[in-house]
């Protein structure tokens, strides 16, 4: 079974036919994931900012994060569920579609970073955390979500401007 | 000069007429639109809940809203100016959509709300325990602008 059958598969199933069939359906999933955006992105971006010592900057960044982190992991829950149930409703027209492709592949950096920044950087936190100036990773790493969640909202709103044909 | 006329000549503007000429200017204010709700949905949301006593509880609300406020002002301003550019490019189109003019109506009452009692609320929440005041300044103003949100995205629909 290779992706695009994968994607037809999704595609028929009840649930994603149901979606497709209902009248609300979609717009209202639709509707979720785009305010969901706030939730997920817009943590996130004040983690980023703290990190390029632009808001909070009395705050230690490790104080920022670990606080913001709880409310990110419920907007990514949000965007992940409305989300695959915007997928699975039109995933045979998706398979298609070369902006979905490129969302797909930013979300996956957007993943990679804070695997990355954790692993590396962050680990010394307590030795930087509560300057204003934060190291060039730490401000890179920054600088680098707030580039990538801005391609994926930018992506995620051209999805619907490609239509297969 | 009545509001279709101002619709009329904002739709006539040279930015007006090049939006809707363009095939991707409508599509470029709407992207830079969502950028800018990012921002200000989470400041909104960070303080809110701070007043309902939920998330960044170590510091008091009136700090957390002081400390993020520039982040707010300045994607409300992205939203204004890209929102009057979208408008520009379909200005007939939402003079005519009931979830435009609800939307207007419950945007001024969000702004009208932070402007007062919430502002009020927030600069008096000082301490780290949530009054009855901070709640309901903080559920009223979640629920404004989530409404103001939801009737933005109805527009499309209608």
């Amino acid at each position: 079974m290779n992706l695009l059958h994968l994607c037809q598969w999704l595609y028929a199933s009840s649930l994603a036919t149901t979606i497709r069939e209902s009248q609300y359906g979609f717009p209202v999933i639709e509707t979720a994931h785009v305010l969901g955006i706030t939730v997920l992105v817009g943590t996130v971006a004040i983690v980023d900012l703290r990190l390029l010592g632009v808001v909070m900057k009395r705050e230690p960044v490790s104080e920022v994060l670990e606080q913001v982190l709880p409310l990110t992991w419920c907007g990514f829950l949000i965007q992940f569920c409305s989300g695959s149930l915007l997928l699975f409703s039109k995933a045979a027209e998706y398979y298609w579609n070369p902006i979905f492709r490129i969302k797909l592949v930013l979300l996956l950096l957007a993943g990679l970073n804070p695997l990355i920044f954790h692993s590396t950087i962050y680990r010394s936190v307590a030795t930087w955390g509560e300057s204003r100036i934060t190291p060039i990773r730490a401000r890179l790493a920054g600088a680098f979500s707030l580039t990538i969640w801005g391609a994926i909202i930018v992506a995620g709103r051209a999805i619907a401007y490609f239509h297969h044909r | 000069m009545n509001m279709l006329s101002l619709f009329n000549w904002l739709g006539n503007t040279s930015v007006g007429l090049a939006i809707q000429e363009s095939n991707w200017g409508i599509a470029t204010g709407e992207m830079v639109h969502l950028l800018a709700l990012a921002a200000m949905g989470g400041t909104i949301l960070l303080v809110d809940l701070r007043l309902f006593g939920i998330g960044m509880k170590r510091q008091p609300a009136s700090r957390l809203a002081r400390e993020l406020s520039p982040v707010f002002w300045t994607s409300l301003a992205v939203m204004f100016v890209s929102g009057v550019l979208i408008l520009s490019g379909e200005t007939m189109k939402c003079y005519y959509n009931p979830a435009f003019r609800l939307k207007m109506l419950l945007l001024f009452f969000a702004l009208l709300f932070h402007a007062t009692f919430h502002r009020n609320a927030v600069a008096s929440a000082t301490g780290t325990v949530s009054s009855f005041r901070s709640k309901s300044a903080a559920a009223l103003s979640l629920a404004l602008w989530l409404s103001v949100g939801l009737a933005g995205r109805a527009i499309g629909y209608l």
